[in-house]
């Protein structure tokens, strides 16, 4: 019995703590069908209006590739560096651990602002233009923290038995990594891509900084727009890709099904 | 025994090159400007003086705002942990199917733009907004109470912005937990309640450190939401690096309040890895 | 051809001025342990892009509606005539854009045309040796634009001009009629903004100089003058305690005063006017001596002159600085007794139908900006409740 009410209050408890992450999102998304620019509640009517307007915004839409392309790539490249980094940490005894793990975090302690100028400052130093390998590059570093904190927080779970047993099997140090290391870090390397490619994707000061004219992104947009004002459109891009990636594995999920149950 | 040393190093190599080309050395700059002087036009002259550093000391105005951003980023800290570790838990011991799905819709908040969803705080907590609107219309306040602008709203953003983070280092975490050991400890007599404090909490230390860190350290750096969300005493320091850099381009000084954040930071980092890291937590496991 | 050639030995004599050699050695150096960490090269692979090679020019200014009528009514035409394709970019904010610029390599050289904030920057841009002499007999429709606007810019660079005036406002008092009458706002001017009755429902712009121009004019005195600073920082002090929200942005000032946070606030006049076109009940108070201020197309060093000139003469043409003009809903320079302007510009607050704008009060750009670090310093005290 008490077992059950301990379990439901966890549920009611994380409920509660969805309704708290979702409550600006909801509010986004209403104010999406708004037809008035600036909403309060109650609203005052419903509308495609930004839709339409959004489907018709060229620039939004390049931007919005942008950033895609951007945030993907990011994600792929830095949690390869970052799993290779945290098996140095966690694997392995050398000195000065700490001080380099302590560097490798240091991207997130200096402030993006500062970050964004003194790369500036070190280009125009050894006389290179801005380019989008650059932007990649400085994306990865900003985001290599958050995939080195949850990698190497799953890899010190993982027993070294696993491996060693493999090891003394006979396995190369690659065919174990790959056999048995990577499979139980799967969880680690998932969430680490999705930290970095959201970090990446909504990523305003040091991209700023760092973008150039041709590479512009969704949230440069949005920070360009701030002088007037920030179009329902956004709004009405965020809802579609909400839409879109909740849709997505329901459908997928609800095709398996009935295809399975066909065959 | 010398594999054992170019081993870790060969495997650190790239993030180590990408972060001492675009960090290390482009702080070197940051820091050899901390101790420029600032001509009148915003030209910076080049020379070697503490004056910037004297400056920052000189009153208590800049220490206590470095003051308030550690209290802010520790707060900030506390109620994530309080509110993620026990939707982690949850995923972690859930049965359902959807669990994927419902990890999933963690992450969601981030398709709309950080500056978006901060901005859209006002609809929800201020006068006219949903909040509000919904007390008043059912009786239960006569007039919107003002919930906006204030270290409350600042934080709230804050929060609402780093929870994922929290939520999925931990869980992660609790997934690399055999089940078995809990199963193992309530067969033994233990009671759930005590089998999750001897086992699975211990357990999990390590993804609930990793997620402190990365919340605090984020938390100290932001500007954009106290910017936003803040009331007019609600600055934090990096919105007066801010102001500094690009507002007054006051490089030099900018970056001496920059190399004392980052100093200070650092320090942070350094004693935790030291003592409550990681690799500390990994060691009184064994 | 010649011109790019010569543009080719300025760089290369730069290079050498700079001392360019260990640099490259440094460069090299950077390289090969790019390469052998497996990063083959490392962020400098492919980096070596000429930037001059391509027959395009770069305008940076405001996104959303303002880059769309740029686009359509000057950019394009001008491909169409020239050949010469413009780079369209957007800065976040006037601050963040002169930071880029001045960390750019070589300081400005990536960018050439900008739609910088008038006089202030205009005086800061040409502080940092960023101008240019434009050849005015290029531009032929600047003649249409208001000489008042352009008296200003050639008093900072002694006669010249290395910036067409583009547009102006004037950053006023913004209220709700439904909550102040405008018997008591015209009453009250600029001091509406200490009205006890308005507590904890006042904005202001965050900006040091706005508050502290208005608070000289609380305290009734000339802000480009100001002789009772002490008064000046007295009444913030006073107001802050009374203030919901400094804000930092259009969008911020629209949706305070849209959705009824505030019912007073220091304000933009264009963004008044997108307001009052949404039939939200706000007024806009031009006060005595109200904060005026104009935009200009600023042409940075090291630009092809030629170019420029003839991008800036599409873009001060009437259709194209009209279509702006309604897109931001900011007056263009174009004097309206020279040019006619259609009712929807007429109608804007802060237009001046004279072409003359007398009475208009801009910042002294040699008094403000002499000011600068050390009142920006001390407004952020005032403001953090120091």
């Amino acid at each position: 019995m008490k077992k059950i009410t301990g379990w439901s209050l966890i549920r009611l408890y994380t409920i509660f703590v969805y309704v708290f992450m979702f409550a600006p999102i909801v509010a986004v998304i209403l104010l999406s069908f708004n037809p008035e620019q600036f909403g309060s509640f109650p609203m005052k009517g419903f509308s495609f209006k930004w839709y339409i307007k959004l489907a018709q915004n060229h620039d939004i839409l390049m931007a919005f590739k942008n950033s895609l392309i951007l945030g993907s790539l990011t994600a792929v490249v830095v949690t390869v560096i970052g799993i290779l980094a945290a098996i140095a940490f966690i694997r392995y005894e050398f000195p000065g651990k700490n001080a380099l793990n302590t560097l490798l975090l240091a991207p997130i302690m200096i402030p993006e602002v500062i970050l964004g100028v003194a790369l500036l400052l070190f280009i125009r130093w050894l006389q290179q233009p801005k380019s989008f390998l650059l932007l990649l590059i400085g994306h990865v570093v900003i985001t290599l923290p958050f995939v080195l904190l949850v990698v190497q927080a799953r890899l010190v779970g993982i027993k070294r038995e696993y491996e060693e047993a493999a090891l003394s099997l006979g396995a190369s140090p690659i065919q174990t990594f790959k056999e048995i290391t990577l499979p139980l870090l799967t969880p680690a390397i998932l969430a680490g891509m999705l930290f970095a490619f959201t970090i990446s994707f909504d990523d305003v000061t040091a991209t700023l900084f760092w973008s150039t004219a041709s590479m512009q992104t969704v949230p440069v947009k949005i920070f360009g727009m701030l002088r007037n004002s920030v179009s329902p459109e956004i709004n009405a891009l965020g809802t579609v890709m909400l839409v879109l990636t909740i849709s997505t594995p329901l459908l997928a999920g609800y095709l398996v099904r009935k295809f399975s149950r066909e065959t | 025994m010398q594999h054992k040393i170019w081993r870790p190093l060969g495997l650190l190599s790239p993030a180590l090159s990408a972060v001492f080309l675009l960090l290390v050395v482009p702080v070197c700059f940051v820091v050899v400007y901390s101790f420029w002087l600032r001509a009148p036009t915003g030209a910076d002259i080049p020379a070697f003086q503490f004056g910037n550093y004297a400056k920052f000391f000189e009153d208590f105005f800049y220490p206590s705002i470095l003051i308030r951003t550690i209290r802010v980023a520790l707060e900030t800290t506390v109620i994530c942990v309080l509110m993620g570790y026990i939707p982690a838990y949850f995923f972690y011991k859930t049965e359902t199917k959807h669990k994927s799905f419902l990890l999933l819709l963690v992450m969601l908040p981030f398709w709309i733009s950080f500056i978006i969803r901060t901005m859209s705080w006002v609809n929800i907590l201020g006068d006219t907004g949903l909040f509000n609107h919904l007390l008043i219309k059912f009786g239960i306040l006569d007039s919107p109470l003002a919930l906006l602008y204030n270290e409350g709203s600042v934080i709230l953003g804050l929060v609402q912005y780093l929870l994922p983070f929290m939520i999925l280092n931990v869980y992660v975490s609790l997934e690399g937990i055999d089940k078995s050991l809990t199963e193992a400890a309530t067969s033994l007599g233990c009671t759930e309640w005590q089998a999750f404090k001897e086992v699975t909490l211990p357990l999990s230390l390590p993804g609930l450190s990793a997620g402190c860190l990365l919340v605090f350290v984020l938390t100290a750096g932001t500007y954009l939401s106290p910017m936003i969300l803040g009331g007019p005493g609600n600055d934090m320091i990096a919105n007066l690096i801010f102001k500094r850099v690009i507002g007054t381009l006051d490089w030099p000084f900018g970056s001496a309040i920059s190399v004392i954040l980052l100093g200070i930071l650092s320090i942070i980092v350094f004693t935790y890895n030291r003592y409550l890291g990681i690799a500390q937590i990994f060691k009184s496991m064994q | 051809m010649s011109k790019d050639l010569g543009k080719k030995i300025d760089s290369v004599f730069e290079r050498y001025k700079n001392g360019d050699l260990s640099r490259r050695d440094f460069l090299k150096f950077v390289s090969i342990t790019g390469a052998a960490v497996g990063l083959a090269g490392g962020p400098f692979g492919g980096l070596t892009s000429n930037a001059w090679a391509a027959k395009s020019i770069r305008f940076d200014g405001w996104g959303g509606t303002t880059s769309e009528a740029f686009r359509k009514h000057a950019f394009q035409p001008f491909t169409k005539a020239t050949g010469v394709k413009v780079i369209d970019g957007e800065f976040g904010d006037m601050d963040t854009y002169l930071t880029r610029v001045k960390a750019s390599f070589p300081p400005g050289g990536e960018f050439n045309l900008a739609h910088l904030s008038g006089l202030f920057d205009y005086a800061r841009y040409v502080g940092l040796d960023l101008q240019v002499a434009l050849d005015e007999s290029k531009i032929p429709n600047l003649k249409n634009a208001m000489s008042a606007m352009t008296k200003p810019y050639r008093a900072i660079t002694k006669g010249k001009l290395s910036a067409v005036p583009y547009d102006y406002g004037q950053t006023g008092i913004a209220y709700n009629t439904k909550h102040i009458s405008k018997d008591k706002a015209e009453k009250l001017g600029a001091s509406l903004l200490w009205d006890k009755d308005l507590n904890k429902k006042l904005g202001a712009f965050g900006d040091w100089r706005t508050n502290i121009w208005y608070a000289a004019l609380h305290t009734g005195q000339n802000p480009n003058d100001i002789k009772d600073l002490k008064a000046v920082w007295n009444a913030l002090k006073e107001q802050r305690k009374m203030m919901k929200k400094y804000w930092g942005s259009g969008a911020e000032l629209m949706s305070l005063l849209a959705n009824e946070e505030i019912y007073a606030t220091t304000a933009w006049s264009g963004r008044v006017a997108a307001l009052q076109a949404q039939k939200h009940p706000i007024a806009f108070l031009s006060p005595k001596n109200c904060y005026s201020w104009q935009e200009c197309i600023f042409v940075m060093k090291g630009s092809n002159l030629d170019d420029a000139q003839k991008l800036l003469d599409f873009m001060l043409a009437p259709e194209a600085a009209i279509a702006v003009a309604i897109g931001q809903k900011y007056p263009p320079s174009l004097d309206p007794t020279k040019v006619p302007m259609p009712e929807e510009v007429k109608k804007l607050p802060a237009f001046d139908p004279t072409g003359k704008l007398e009475g208009y009060l801009f910042a002294d750009p040699t008094y403000w900006n002499a000011k600068q670090l050390e009142w920006a310093e001390k407004w952020d005290r005032i403001k953090a409740g120091g």
